[in-house]
């Protein structure tokens, strides 16, 4: 039998990152799901009736492509940052690094393993999502412009993936870890407009805002469900792809020169 | 065909630490080379730059003429690799493990193989059980059928017979004759002497970083130990004089006898004739004496 080594150790990677996530699907599907239900209920429709935003729509239907991306990016940050990260406590991450898998075989594999998780839950946020707005509206929340959705959903999922492996192979221990997930994604996130418009700020922290690459990402899916946004979807785009770019190269630089030997 | 394995002036330094001092040698295809040394002597380090798991401070590694730097990925598929730590894999069982680990290779339909390792290693009825539920034993025969599962033509064993009992000892090293008479080459370390003694067609000692003997098993034990000849005589004689004799206690004379002088004519030179003799005992020497003498800094 002869090796085929150029999409076999990809496919096979990629796989067992799905494989593994379906192994815990309490922790990596139903926690976040519940999480996204819970911001739905509590800011969407009880909070919802006292905030207005621009454009004329509910904020229930603001709120969800907002939500929508959070976890989207978290759970394919999370996936792939812990993927590595009890490979490192197993001591089997050296497999890798022994195996004939290229650096780029790895990353898009990583990435891919995130991106499948981030859009299953994204997903089902968006379906919670409608449950609420249906109940609340007696209509349906439809999505204006799919592809848009789509692009955007999965340049930031590729994104976050690619940084949970970067921050998991430099992490020297779990707390690193979550610092950098709850100290640096976290409020980039929270700012980058999951939860208001950044219309209705300061015009001082309005700027402030569009330093932040999130509300480029968070605003795309939103302009992907709603078909309106705070920022435009052109700039939006080619914010997600040299982000996407950047990080690439963060990961493969990543994956040539960290550590993969065990805590 | 190019050798399995050129190790050339390999140095490799952690920080201040000079682990692996301008180590240089080269195996042939179809041996068994014992690679042996004390706790801290660099094996674990010449074999991780090996599979590119640390990267070398000088020197250079080649596999079947693949610089595992510049070529890593032709290099790699030739290798299988056992480390020396037991490895857990989180979430999956026995037979995924060893199927996700063929896939990395590209064989992504390898069961006939996998099935007969996980059968040849005694994993069979295991193969459900998650890594963690393993013995010790058992997840090291894991790590071997891991090794295994994409046919290398080159099996790095780093201490694979670490805390495997006796039994098992014996059967992995008759697999690896067997794996041996298929035309593997094979480089391992063990702190077993007399296993290694038996098993290796050549071994080298490295202390400190550094080789200090490389040869052929059974030439380096004749050119660095002794047979002892021990002789009993039916009746005591008085004190006998002969370069060889190394004690003389009543009617027992010890002599140490280089490997390359035969017991006849040292019975001859000694003027013992064989109706003198009451009893005849020989040691041999043993890797073991050898590892001693290289380690203490006798040779
Ligand atoms: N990652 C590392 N960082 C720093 N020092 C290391 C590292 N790995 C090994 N060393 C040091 O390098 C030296 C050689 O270690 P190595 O593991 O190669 O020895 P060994 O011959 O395999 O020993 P053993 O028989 O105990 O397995 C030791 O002094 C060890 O402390
Ligand atoms: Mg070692």
């Amino acid at each position: 039998m002869t090796p085929h080594l150029r999409w076999t150790p990809f496919w096979v990677l990629f796989r067992r990152e799905i494989k593994r996530y379906l192994k815990v699907l309490v922790q990596t599907i139903f926690a976040p799901m519940i999480s996204s239900t819970l911001y739905l209920l509590i800011f969407g429709v009880s909070l919802g009736s006292q905030v207005t935003v621009p454009g004329g729509i509910s904020y229930l239907a603001f709120l969800i492509p907002g939500l929508v991306m959070m976890s989207c990016l978290n759970n394919c940050f999370q996936n792939s940052s812990s993927s590595i990260v009890s490979a490192k406590f197993a001591g089997d991450l050296e497999d890798l690094k022994v195996a004939p898998l290229s650096h780029t075989q790895m990353l898009w594999a990583f990435a891919f393993g995130g991106l499948t998780r981030g859009l299953t839950v994204g997903t089902i946020t968006f379906l919670v999502g409608e449950l609420f707005f249906y109940l609340t509206t007696d209509q349906w929340l439809g999505i204006a412009h799919p592809g848009w959705l789509l692009f955007f959903l999965t340049l930031g999922g590729l994104t976050f993936a690619k940084i949970g492996v970067s921050v998991a192979f430099w992490a020297e221990s779990v707390d690193q870890l979550s610092a950098v997930s709850s100290f640096v994604l976290l409020p980039l996130l929270y700012l980058g407009g999951v939860f208001f418009s950044v219309e209705n700020l300061h015009p001082l922290w309005k700027s402030v805002s569009h330093a932040n690459p999130l509300l480029y990402l968070i605003n795309g899916v939103r302009y992907g469900i709603l078909g309106q946004a705070d920022v435009a979807v052109g700039t939006a785009a080619l914010v997600a792809v040299l982000a996407l770019g950047l990080f690439h190269l963060l990961g493969l630089w990543s994956l040539r020169r960290g550590p993969y030997g065990r805590w | 065909m190019a050798s399995p394995l050129i190790v050339e002036h390999l140095i490799k330094e952690y920080g201040a630490l000079r682990a692996v001092d301008d180590v240089s040698f080269t195996l042939e295809p179809g041996e068994v080379f014992g690679l042996l040394g004390p706790n801290g002597a660099g094996k674990t380090s010449i074999i991780s730059t090996i599979v590119t798991l640390e990267r070398p401070t000088a020197g250079s590694v080649r596999v079947f003429g693949h610089d595992v730097t510049r070529e890593p990925r032709a290099a790699k598929v030739a290798i299988g690799f056992v480390p020396q730590e037991l490895v857990n894999h989180g979430f999956f069982d026995v037979s995924e493990v060893l199927s996700f680990h063929s896939g990395y290779y590209g064989l992504a339909h390898n069961r006939e193989r996998e099935d007969y390792l996980l059968e040849r290693l005694g994993l069979w009825e295991h193969r459900h059980k998650k890594v963690k539920q393993l013995s010790g034993g058992m997840k090291r025969r894991l790590l071997i059928a891991k090794a295994l599962v994409h046919r290398p033509r080159l099996l790095l064993l780093d201490e694979p017979t670490a805390g495997v009992d006796v039994a098992l000892r014996e059967s992995l090293w008759e697999f690896t004759r067997e794996l041996r008479s298929e035309g593997l080459t094979v480089l391992l370390t063990t702190h077993y002497l007399q296993e290694a003694e038996e098993l290796c067609d050549r071994v080298g000692v490295i202390h400190q970083g550094r080789l200090k003997q490389i040869g052929d098993t059974q030439s380096l034990i004749a050119s660095l130990t002794h047979r002892q000849v021990c002789v009993q005589l039916k009746e005591a004689r008085l004190p006998l004089s002969h370069p060889l004799l190394t004690r003389q206690q009543g009617c027992w004379l010890e002599f140490q006898l280089p490997y390359n002088q035969n017991l006849g004519s040292l019975l001859l030179e000694a003027g013992l004739e064989l109706s003198a003799l009451n009893d005849l005992r020989i040691t041999e020497g043993t890797l073991e004496e050898v590892f001693r003498l290289v380690v203490g800094g006798k040779v």
